[in-house]
């Protein structure tokens, strides 16, 4: 197994950018319309944030569970596998994470809305607002084609930060952080290297 | 397109004028070089002298599009230019995520699944596991059989060489080899030419990175291992550095209009090099690499002025 260690970052990067957003413009044809159920999810969180009814922490971790195994089923494993070798061991990771915001935010109702004023809380807001609102024209902006936008609870990126934003936000376990900044780092690095 | 990559729930978990001139008869020139002014050079695989034309083609990055009918159909049409224009040999690798059953794809489309040069690899940790993904290989390029297994990166190298040289004793392939990048473990391959039956051997060179000049190619011509070269724009590091700088006045007595057939003509010119791979996803860009492996190439003088050249500007 030493042999890995003469591979460099890139060889496994084995995809070009087109390629890579060309994914997403294929996946989203695929799934149209499911992105308005998912504007509805996005109003629902930010309405939860907004209003602190007692039973957010539940119902943004039900949110947050059901579009990490969505992005894991219908994305890394149905799509981005198809160019990407490792991709199921990104589909499992999802799950894994599904799985423990289903234990401490379902079940154990161990999220908790932090006061206003507190600074984590201000940049979880900030984090918020850029995957929610900003992340689907990204791709706009970037002068590829429309098409090719990534949603929260539908692209893995996206769901991704919105779920740091929401755990900078409530008082929750620290192992909840583990997977999602994982994958800030590893795509993060893929789209360096790409 | 093959299915390959659908998944189940149940499981979740790629010179117009130049294209009627492509062949493989010419002109003999001097030392093991054969052409004709618009014919692809070949160049002889030592060990049976069946000819490779000096251009191949790879597929690493650039044909793995998934299944994207756009992408495939795009590796199609750089396929059939690079066939029009006398190409043959195509590499890939089972690491090179979808680009087996995209190569697969252009093959059948075009009807050139019997007269490729299918080049592969097995790479795999697991000896056991590499017949089994040999055939699923094929499977995906939709081919009787290949013509050259080569491990891939050295990986398990002993039991796999054993597996290929079974499997060319049963007439499932007909060449061996093994393969390296980047520079890597080229004392550990340099053994292995010394003390194994190989037919290939594949590892990177181009005009900045010769270190294989003092040892491997010798060695290679020495042994009568044909060589074929990846990288030569360093994955287009090269041609990025190079673009915006002036091409030699003097690079159109070696038939060069690009700084890609520089660096193409610089590689395929060295005396032990059978042939290089240079991976495109446009077809303009196969149409200028072929014209690469064109006569006139560059004698050793010249060569030495191509570096010295290069390396002046970068």
């Amino acid at each position: 197994m030493g042999e890995w260690t003469s591979y460099r970052l890139s060889d496994f990067i084995l995809f070009s950018e087109t390629v890579y957003y060309r994914q997403f413009e294929l996946y989203n044809q695929t799934i149209w319309p499911l992105h308005g159920v998912v504007m509805l999810l996005m109003l629902l969180i930010i309405y939860t944030i907004w209003k602190r009814p007692i039973w957010s922490g539940r119902v943004i971790s039900g949110i947050l569970v059901v579009s990490w195994i969505w992005v894991a089923w219908a994305f890394l494993y149905q799509r981005f596998y198809q160019i990407h070798v490792v991709a199921d061991l990104y589909a499992l990771g999802f799950v894994l994470q599904a799985g423990l915001l289903t234990k401490y935010g379902v079940i154990k109702n161990r999220l908790t809305l932090h006061t206003t004023r507190q600074p984590w809380a201000s940049i979880g807001k900030g984090v918020l607002f850029f995957a929610l609102l900003f992340y689907p024209f990204i791709a706009l902006i970037a002068d590829r084609s429309w098409m090719q936008f990534e949603m929260f609870a539908l692209a893995p990126d996206p769901t991704v930060l919105t779920t740091l934003a929401i755990l900078l936000m409530y008082k929750t376990p620290k192992v909840l952080y583990i997977i999602p900044v994982i994958w800030v780092i590893i795509s993060g690095v893929t789209l360096f290297v790409m | 397109m093959v299915n390959q990559y659908d998944r189940s729930r149940r499981r979740f978990l790629q010179i117009l004028a130049l294209a009627t001139g492509a062949g493989f008869g010419g002109l003999v020139s001097s030392g093991s070089t054969r052409a004709s002014s618009a014919t692809l050079l070949t160049k002889p695989i030592p060990s049976s002298n069946e000819r490779l034309p000096v251009i191949g083609l790879g597929s690493s990055l650039t044909f793995n599009v998934g299944n994207d009918p756009l992408g495939l159909d795009n590796v199609a049409e750089v396929m059939r230019n690079f066939f029009n224009l006398g190409g043959k040999l195509i590499d890939s690798s089972p690491m090179y995520g979808s680009s087996q059953p995209a190569i697969g794809y252009g093959l059948t489309k075009l009807g050139k699944t019997k007269s490729v040069f299918a080049a592969d690899k097995v790479w795999t940790w697991n000896h056991s596991a590499g017949s089994e993904q040999m055939e699923q290989s094929r499977q995906y390029w939709q081919v009787d059989a290949f013509d050259l297994m080569q491990v891939h990166n050295l990986v398990a190298w002993q039991d796999h060489l054993k597996t290929l040289a079974s499997m060319k004793q049963q007439g499932k392939l007909r060449y061996v080899g093994i393969t390296t990048s980047h520079g890597r473990n080229h004392e550990q391959l340099e053994q292995i030419m010394k003390t194994q039956s190989l037919d290939f051997v594949q590892f990177s060179y181009n005009i900045l990175d010769r270190e294989v000049e003092e040892r491997l190619l010798p060695l290679a011509a020495k042994q009568g291992i044909a060589v074929i070269i990846n990288r030569p724009f360093q994955r287009g590091e090269l041609i990025d550095a190079l673009k915006d700088k002036p091409l030699p006045e003097w690079a159109k007595t070696i038939g060069c209009k690009s700084w890609p057939q520089f660096l193409l003509k610089f590689v395929v010119s060295h005396p032990a090099v059978t042939c290089t791979i240079p991976a495109t996803t446009q077809v303009a860009h196969i149409k200028e690499n072929m014209v690469a492996g064109m006569s006139p190439l560059p004698d050793a003088a010249t060569r030495a002025r191509m570096i010295s050249y290069v390396e002046k500007i970068l």
